[in-house]
């Protein structure tokens, strides 16, 4: 192509119309902080272990938790704890390794692949959460069924006549609350990463395609 | 880091900016956006400078963290305007040429590179920097073959562009 040569050779003739930033411009754009999308994954990052981290806590040692335990029994309850911990422990190093491989100097697609490794753990963390979330409250409903003195007054109360019935509709309910919960956060978080990496999803593609 | 480091840094990247300019200009679409992205990779370039050291030119290695930034790190945080007077200061031609239909057709060009995608702009820009394809295929992480069969392509769709 004729004119891609000619412009080509014109390419560096034209280095005059670009501006010229001092020295002292310069240095004053190193001490600017960045606002790269490898920090805005950081900070959700940082956001979504704060947010299950506090969920956890906020849930620690209060009424309906110490009635939980005497419900579910100190082994489940605390070896759930300890293996939740552990868990999420092993995401924070994960979340750190790959945050640590992301690297300006490394080729397009390493570094495109990179980013979105650890966009990945994140969504893993995520759905870590929710399904745990969602495996604690089903177990804790069957085992409120199974031994809390409260459940049993309350169908005496109600008179209810079918047990099955009433004890597929409680842990029907649990599963459907924490089902809610589970899509609030699975839009929010599709939405947040959805707008984030529109680009960088296009661009690996393209890169992806050109491979084939 | 020390302020002679810094010094260093800074020296190097005065004397190498256009290739920062460059870039800039081709992915942003006014002056506005040109300044934030140069800045955003001027802190790349300096978060990643302790690594360079010794290694390549500098500009080579210049090439790869402001191509990254532009096509992967950059978060446009403005709405994208497209204002004339930026487009019309995009490709000047050199003052004593002459302005005859050869220079049109250049111009048409640019404007033409403007509309490939982030990926087919770091092909066209890469190969207007003289880089062979091997450099080319380095810099973007894919094989040389695959760089070359690109850029052919590329070549097409600018061609169908200003000829349509």
């Amino acid at each position: 192509m004729d004119q891609l040569e000619q412009l080509k050779q014109q390419w560096t003739a034209s280095d005059g119309s670009y501006p010229k930033y001092s020295a002292g411009q310069l240095t004053g754009f190193i001490a600017k902080r960045s606002s790269s999308i490898v920090k805005w994954l950081f900070y959700i990052a940082l956001i979504e272990f704060g947010i299950f981290g506090l969920l956890t806590i906020l849930m620690y040692d209060t009424e309906s938790q110490q009635h939980s335990k005497e419900i579910a029994g100190e082994l489940f309850y605390y070896g759930s704890f300890v293996l939740h911990y552990v868990v999420i422990m092993g995401f924070i190093y994960l979340f750190y390794k790959n945050y640590k491989n992301i690297d300006a100097e490394q080729p397009t697609r390493s570094l495109m692949k990179n980013i979105l490794k650890t966009r990945r753990t994140m969504k893993w963390y995520i759905w870590y959460n929710l399904g745990y979330i969602m495996i604690f409250t089903v177990a804790l409903s069957i085992l409120m069924l199974l031994n809390d003195p409260s459940i049993t007054k309350m169908t005496e109360e109600l008179h209810v006549k079918n047990m099955t019935t009433f004890n597929v509709a409680f842990v029907g309910i649990a599963v459907a609350i924490a089902a809610v919960m589970c899509g609030v956060f699975y839009l929010v978080y599709s939405l947040i990463y959805g707008i984030l990496l529109r680009r960088l999803n296009k661009n690996y593609e393209e890169l992806k395609k050109m491979e084939v | 880091m020390s302020k002679e480091l810094e010094a260093e840094f800074v020296k190097q990247l005065e004397d190498n900016q256009n290739i920062v300019h460059k870039i800039c200009r081709l992915y942003t679409n006014d002056q506005d956006a040109h300044n934030d992205l140069f800045q955003e990779v001027t802190i790349q370039l300096w978060k990643a400078y302790p690594k360079f050291r010794g290694d390549a030119k500098f500009s080579t290695w210049m090439y790869r963290v402001a191509l990254n930034t532009a096509i992967t790190l950059y978060r446009k945080s403005k709405r994208r305007v497209t204002t004339q007077a930026y487009e019309s200061v995009e490709f000047k031609i050199a003052d004593n040429q002459e302005h005859d239909e050869s220079s049109e057709q250049i111009a048409l060009l640019y404007t033409a590179i403007k509309q490939l995608n982030d990926i087919e702009k770091a092909l066209v820009f890469l190969y207007l920097e003289d880089k062979n394809y091997r450099d080319i295929s380095e810099t973007l992480g894919i094989s040389e073959v695959n760089a070359r069969v690109k850029m052919n392509r590329v070549k097409t769709k600018l061609s169908n562009l200003i000829n349509p």
